[in-house]
């Protein structure tokens, strides 16, 4: 039977998807890592072809996405985060229109159309703010464990300010909350709400639409899911393993057939910019185009 | 992970000769005071055929501060502009060259104002070769931090230099009837604008103790019209598919038709320009190696990376075919230019900057261009200290999408502060970009 492989290398995480050939998922693995890491790829790619018990050499097509999708090696080529996304989220979610991917590093807006295919999209600067390095800052300040901040969260009343755009500053902030005797459950209540709100900004930039789905490790977190939900007025849909969706897009694109060459294309290093797309060859009509 | 180092890039050949008209133009400002010419420094837009005419030297400001970032040289000048007083985050053009002031001060009376230069002392010596000005002129539409940056630049030289301000009126095109290029609006800002540059020569006799020579004045804009009309029709070529040259080749040569000497060596210059499209034309040889898109650049250039973005585009298949700032600037409407009498279309021209429009204009300009090129996305540079070109791209942006479906992206950049730029970022964005206009075309 044929297996289609998609790797997701993040900033802090390593997810990888093996679908079987009806499309159904084989595996799913996620591996923690402390930064973007071959060695951490490699401990999630063993993983699941494991638990699909298929080896690496009978994969009919692979396909890496992701911060470091660069750096994992013999995939047939690269599509972004964003295109995988929205291919992955739009096979779990059928229907949904805005997808709101908050990782480790960055954080993304993503407007899907019906084919699961990215219409439009807004990423965050070049800081860390709003993203799930917000919450290790928090959960530094705080003295808790990140799987305890959405517990504290959702305890947290009172509204208090958290402005600062950078994560280093915001430590500070923080900090000096604490020093004011306010309580750690509105701190981290306000974070949520502060990384919701820089969230806000993203979506601003491709349109509120709905139905909305949160991916990326912090769809985890259920107070950060409250807190978005509240700033945009509506349901926010979390798939069942919302960090496994771009390794997904990925496997899913490789099922389709955009991991294989065209005949013209055997010279092009899968490190080039992905010219694919989900249902095209690469044919050269798309150079004659214009 | 290495990225394939392959040059994809084929820039115009001509652009070699360019450089060197630019290098020399430099170097005689550098000694103009060794030849007893006055020297005017302006900011903002295309004054310069006037002090030409006037017999003065004149150094552009921006141009210059451009000049240091793509050689990689604008450190100490930002540094010093810095040190002086003026804030990092904004106008990098304005810290560089206010930076070039405090050094040029320095150069010229062993002292810098109360302010010591700081860092890379060694790189130094090109920002402070300015020779000091005689006289300040301000010209800018559509950006209010030039005169702020003049006021500056002013009390660099302790208030003794004087300062002539042409007043630039904002071209709202908000009443029916009114647009670009047309309306009640437009014909009493040309006529205000004209009659400004008219005192202007007053002043230049005042400073220069001879009378304006408007013979020359007038043969200046001869050749500008000249030189602009062969620019204008070798940028229309670039609608055909391969492009034969791309914005980068434009942005080569903003040095020539912004502030270089109106000559007939200026004409010839665009004339070669032409004629090496048009070969290429004919032998079908693109300005890239594999044409697969075409995009837009809206956004003023990032001077410190022209060589990489150049070759980053290329390797990604994209010929940048057409931008907002080469292609709705530098004496874009030469038919607006009487050479008989000037003033006015030299008035109508410096007033068509293209931050100087509502946003209204701007959008109706980039998707025109955009239809003309036939372009399938637009790449946007968020220049991060110039807020007066990036105002309005979240709205072209929509326009794009909404009217044309055309593709966008944001990447964040400067135009003379390399820090703000990050190259993973414009590689992420582009590429999800490229993604998008691939599965479009299969759809289509």
């Amino acid at each position: 039977m044929s297996h289609y492989l998609g790797i997701d290398l993040g900033s802090t995480t390593a997810k990888v998807v093996v679908l079987d050939g009806h499309g159904d998922i084989a595996a799913a693995e996620v591996v923690q890592m402390g930064a973007v890491s071959r060695a951490g790829c490699a401990r999630a790619l063993d993983a699941a072809l494991t638990t699909a018990r298929v080896r690496r050499g009978e994969i009919t097509a692979a396909i890496a996405t992701g911060y470091g999708r660069r750096l994992v090696p013999d995939v047939d080529r690269t599509f972004t985060e964003i295109t995988c996304h929205a291919r992955g989220v739009a096979a779990m979610c059928p229907g949904v229109r805005l997808v709101v991917d908050i990782g480790g590093q960055d954080s993304k807006a993503i407007l899907v159309d019906s084919d699961g295919i990215a219409e439009n999209f807004a990423m965050n600067d070049r800081c860390a703010s709003g993203t799930g390095r917000f919450f290790e800052v928090l959960a530094r300040a705080i003295e808790c464990d990140l799987d305890e901040l959405a517990g504290l969260a959702l305890a947290g009343e009172k509204q208090l300010e958290v402005s600062s755009m950078c994560a280093t500053f915001a430590e500070t902030e923080l900090i000096s909350l604490l020093a004011q005797g306010e309580r750690r459950t509105d701190i981290a209540a306000s974070v949520h709400r502060a990384v919701a709100a820089r969230t806000l900004g993203l979506v601003a930039q491709v349109g509120r639409h709905t139905p909305v789905v949160m991916t990326g490790g912090v769809a985890r977190n259920a107070a950060a899911v409250r807190a978005l939900a509240e700033a945009l007025r509506t349901e926010v849909v979390v798939p069942s393993s919302p960090q496994i969706t771009g390794a997904l897009g990925a496997a899913l694109l490789a099922r389709d057939g955009a991991g294989a060459r065209g005949a013209g294309e055997s010279a092009v290093d899968a490190r080039e910019p992905a010219r694919s797309c989900a249902s095209c060859d690469m044919s050269a009509a798309h150079g004659a185009g214009r | 992970m290495t990225a394939p180092t392959t040059d994809k890039s084929s820039r115009l050949a001509i652009n070699k000769a360019g450089g060197k008209m630019v290098a020399d133009y430099w170097d005689r400002i550098f000694t103009a005071r060794e030849r007893g010419e006055k020297v005017v420094w302006y900011n903002g837009s295309a004054v310069n055929p006037i002090f030409q005419a006037a017999g003065m030297a004149w150094c552009h400001g921006e141009a210059f501060s451009a000049r240091l970032a793509a050689q990689h040289l604008e450190g100490p000048a930002q540094l010093a502009g810095q040190e002086y007083g003026y804030v990092g985050e904004l106008c990098s053009y304005a810290r560089t060259h206010l930076g070039c002031a405090v050094l040029s001060r320095k150069r010229a009376t062993g002292s810098a104002n109360g302010t010591g230069m700081v860092g890379l002392p060694e790189q130094a010596e090109l920002a402070g070769r300015l020779p000091t000005p005689d006289l300040f002129v301000n010209a800018y539409a559509g950006c209010s931090t030039g005169q702020q940056w003049d006021d500056i630049s002013f009390r660099v030289f302790g208030k003794e230099v004087p300062i002539f301000n042409v007043s630039m009126p904002f071209m709202w095109s908000n009443r029916p009837g009114e647009g670009y290029m047309v309306g009640e609006e437009w014909e009493r800002s040309s006529r205000y604008v004209a009659e400004q540059l008219r005192e202007l020569t007053t002043v230049l006799e005042s400073i220069t103790g001879r009378p304006f020579d408007w013979d020359a004045y007038r043969q200046n804009m001869a050749y500008l019209k000249q030189a602009s009309e062969l620019r204008q029709e070798a940028m229309r070529l670039c609608r055909l598919t391969p492009a034969p040259a791309t914005f980068w080749d434009w942005i080569a040569s903003v040095a020539h038709i912004n502030f270089l000497p109106a000559s007939q060596e200026l004409v010839d210059f665009f004339a070669a320009v032409k004629a090496e499209i048009e070969q290429r034309v004919a032998d079908g040889v693109g300005a890239i190696a594999d044409e697969r898109y075409r995009v837009y650049f809206d956004g003023f250039m990032n001077w410190n990376h022209l060589g990489l973005l150049a070759k980053k585009f290329a390797r990604y298949d994209v010929a940048v075919v057409a931008g907002r700032y080469t292609h709705h600037a530098f004496w874009q409407e030469p038919q607006l230019i009487d050479p008989e009498d000037p003033l006015l279309g030299h008035a109508q021209n410096n007033l068509l900057c293209p931050m100087n429009h509502s946003t209204k204009t701007i959008e109706r300009l980039v998707l025109r261009d955009c239809d003309y090129y036939g372009v399938d996305g637009i790449v946007f540079h968020s220049t991060r200290t110039c807020r007066a070109f990036t105002n309005p791209q979240r709205l072209v942006a929509k326009a794009a999408q909404e009217k044309r479906g055309l593709a966008t992206m944001f990447f964040e950049g400067d135009i003379a502060d390399a820090s703000y730029y990050k190259d993973e970022v414009l590689d992420s964005r582009l590429t999800a970009m490229l993604e998008t206009i691939d599965v479009r075309r299969a759809r289509a």
